[in-house]
């Protein structure tokens, strides 16, 4: 059977084919995963996720979803099947926050009352007051209006959602609990979802697979654990043995910690 | 209240509903193509460099030149219209004042267009892609909510420069509230060019005001404001616009030159019409050139020119006949030539003279041009706008030898009055003038004859050639006005103090050729 999402042999060249964003990426993700594409700046994983949804488009290789490629459907028709949430955030902020979530609804032409409800069901998930839908989102803060943006991306009951960066520009209390409560919307609603981050330690926390790219090419394909464990290439091994030192370090203070409780 | 100030109420519901009309169009046709210009433009750089370059080379010729240069472009557009499908087009009023105020209201447009559209946050824009809005549906949904204040805050600017630069329209033959200006300064009618100048100034503002509060709505999304703005336009353009609907169709239009006599005339012209059953409109500040291609192209009906003039400007003639033989070639030749149709000479002329006042020629002994040619490198000149450029300038000066210290032009009003001060010594005068005699000039011999005679004469258009009513008006004119009485006429008007309106004066010629109503 076909994976769930396929990318076939992309790539990209944003310079006339002297240098290449991405090389001749293959990549396979089944239903339900949680997929993390990690790398430095400027390697080709931001360029990655756009094929899916066509923001981008590869100069040769293919996307299927499902078996089909996305270059058959028209762009707004596949965007609208497919989630999306960026660092950017992007709120409309000429429409309330309840606009802002039904806006994919409404492109869809869903009822009026059913749009309403889902907003409203919406903000429950995304645990937001009802009152906001009301709101403008100029007047939320940064964690409020990522989860907006999470609520939006969703409304329309996607089975995939695509994040660059997502929680990027929040500061680490909030990061920590937009992103806590995005697993687990993620594993509630069933989706699959394909994340781009530099933060290795986010990746191995929330990703079932890590996709480590480098230079445009993807070097490792594989379970937090096995890149972690396995002796791989050497840039992978340097990649991962940061979020491991610093899982080292804080066990040894906690651990001192609860010892020091224990003579208490 | 004052007569004038009486007179000026009189015209404004007219005055203005053409203006409000012209600048409506202008501004509706500016925003047509502005916008969608600009959303082109976003999306191609090449397209937005070339478009604003555009835009902003036409902003910077002057208003009245743009109107001038739409003039032959629509003449030889008519002409070709004409050989193609039959149909001309009307080169003067209102479809030459429509394009340059159009080009005009364009760049403010175009500019905050490009400037709203571009300056959008590219995450909304990305927001607007990756949620499954096509194209269309991001330009209406987010691209323009977001963009309007800024387009809006174009719109108003574009709106303001359109009513002020309406004004200009009147040299083309559009009647508008530059009207009020234009004759105004030509008849020194302060009350006019001020009422002219005040009504469309609180025009612009109160659109300003209307179209700041609907940017003010648009920018805090308070509907109220936006409904309460557009209902005051609305409301406004619907009662300024009210005459025009009620108005009689126009069925003859006078022309007239920028000067009193001229305006004397076309009342007078206007008036005979009128008497015999009809309507007329007049078509008042015409540039000399101008007129004779609007009547010869059937834009106007009707207008007074004189022979020398067209002698020289229309027919390019450098030898100078005799009175009456010059006149009769005339005819001819405007028949032949251009289907016009020479009714007849008024009676007077009103031929290019210079004059000096007369005890400064006394003191230099200057009689004849020939004299002032000995006198002239050390004297100033000034003349009316046209003179230095007409051909009867280049006779006289190479005729004589005239070389003068100084050379000036100013409007005819302004150069009497420099040389009542003594700015200039000696003026391009004009002979029919009533200042002549009232300032005590003394008008110079022209002994070598190297300027024609200047006959009044009566001149109908192509389509009304034939026309038995015109004819029927008009003819009881032919031979009827002496030079004194045209003299007498046009001080009326151009006298500083007790002076009447060109209407007036119109009436005091009619009852003094015993033409007046019963």
């Amino acid at each position: 059977m076909a994976p769930f999402i396929e990318l076939d042999k992309l790539c990209k060249s944003f310079d006339d084919g002297r240098t290449f964003a991405v090389h001749d990426v293959t990549l396979h993700v089944e239903l339900g995963l949680f997929v993390a594409l990690v790398g430095a700046s400027g390697s080709g994983k931001t360029t990655t996720l756009k094929f899916i949804n066509r923001l981008i488009e590869p100069d040769s290789g293919t996307v299927r979803i499902e078996g089909e490629p996305v270059g058959t459907s028209d762009p707004a028709t596949l965007r609208r099947r497919i989630g999306y949430v960026f660092q950017g955030i992007g709120l409309f902020p000429h429409m309330s926050v309840g606009e802002n979530i039904a806006i994919t609804p409404q492109l869809l032409g869903w009822p009026q009352a059913d749009a309403t409800a889902r907003v409203s069901e919406l903000l429950d998930l995304v645990e937001l007051p009802q009152s906001y839908a009301s709101r403008s989102p100029l007047g939320l803060s940064g964690g409020e209006q990522q989860r907006v943006a999470v609520a939006r991306a969703v409304a329309a009951r996607p089975k995939i959602v695509l994040m660059d960066e997502p929680f990027g520009a929040l500061d680490p209390i909030t990061r920590d609990s937009v992103r806590s409560s995005y697993q687990s919307l993620h594993s509630r609603l069933g989706l699959t979802t394909i994340m781009v981050t530099h933060d290795v330690q986010e990746a191995v926390l929330l990703a079932d697979r890590i996709a480590v790219m480098s230079a445009g090419r993807i070097l490792a394909y594989d379970t937090p654990r096995a890149l972690l464990s396995n002796g791989a290439a050497a840039e992978v091994a340097n990649l991962m043995a940061m979020p491991k030192r610093q899982a080292d370090r804080i066990r040894a203070l906690t651990g001192g910690e609860t010892r020091d409780d224990a003579h208490g | 209240m004052d007569e004038r100030t009486v007179n000026a109420l009189r015209l404004l519901p007219d005055y203005l509903a053409q203006h409000v009309l012209l600048s409506l169009v202008a501004l509706g046709l500016g925003i047509l193509i502005g916008l969608p210009l600009a959303v082109v433009a976003t999306r191609h750089r090449s397209v937005r460099a070339a478009t604003l370059a555009a835009a902003s080379l036409v902003q910077t010729i002057p208003g009245l030149a743009l109107l001038a240069l739409f003039y032959p472009l629509l003449l030889g557009l008519s002409a070709l219209s004409q050989s193609t499908f039959g149909i001309g087009l009307p080169a003067l009023g209102f479809l030459p004042s429509v394009m340059a105020l159009t080009l005009y209201a364009v760049l403010p447009v175009l500019r905050n267009g490009i400037a709203g559209l571009a300056g959008l946050d590219p995450a909304v824009i990305e927001a607007a892609d990756a949620v499954g809005m096509t194209p269309a549906q991001r330009l209406v949904q987010v691209e323009a909510p977001l963009a309007a204040p800024v387009v809006m805050a174009g719109i108003r600017t574009a709106a303001v420069w359109t009513i002020g630069a309406a004004t200009l329209s009147t040299s083309v033959g559009q009647t508008s509230l530059g009207n009020y200006i234009f004759s105004g300064l030509q008849t020194e009618n302060w009350i006019f060019v001020l009422f002219g100048c005040v009504v469309a100034a609180l025009l612009a503002l109160a659109v300003d005001q209307l179209l700041g509060l609907i940017e003010a709505g648009v920018t805090r999304r308070d509907r109220t404001r936006v409904h309460v703005g557009l209902a005051g336009i609305v409301i406004g353009a619907g009662v300024a616009l009210t005459p025009l609907m009620l108005a009689a169709p126009h069925t003859y239009l006078v022309g007239a030159k920028n000067f009193s006599e001229q305006f004397i005339l076309a009342e007078l012209i206007s008036e005979r019409l009128m008497r015999e059953g009809a309507t007329a409109e007049r078509k008042q500040g015409l540039g000399s050139a101008i007129a004779f291609r609007a009547l010869a192209s059937s834009d106007i009906d009707v207008y007074v020119d004189y022979s020398g003039t067209l002698w020289t400007n229309v027919m390019d003639r450098r030898d100078s006949l005799e009175r009456q033989a010059m006149l009769d070639e005339l005819t001819r030749w405007m028949a032949e030539r251009y289907k016009v149709r020479v009714l007849g000479a008024l009676g007077f002329e009103n031929a290019y003279a210079l004059a000096m006042k007369r005890e400064r020629a006394a003191a230099l002994g200057v009689r004849s041009i020939e004299d002032l040619a000995r006198h002239a490198p050390r004297l100033s000149f000034g003349a009316d706008l046209e003179f230095l450029s007409r051909p009867e300038w280049t006779a006289l000066r190479d005729a004589y030898g005239l070389n003068f210290a100084e050379q000036r032009s100013y409007s005819p009003t302004f150069m009497y009055r420099a040389l009542q001060t003594g700015d200039v010594d000696v003026i391009s005068a004009f002979s029919s003038d009533g200042r002549i005699a009232a300032d005590g000039l003394e008008l110079l011999s022209d002994p070598k004859r190297a300027i024609p005679s200047y006959d009044a004469v009566l001149l109908i258009s192509p389509r009304r050639a034939n026309d038995p009513l015109i004819l029927r008006a008009l003819e009881p004119l032919i031979g009827a006005i002496t030079p004194q009485r045209m003299q007498e006429a046009n001080f009326m008007v151009d006298r500083d103090a007790d002076k009447v309106s060109p209407k007036e004066a119109a009436n005091f010629l009619a009852r003094a050729i015993g033409i007046a109503g019963r």
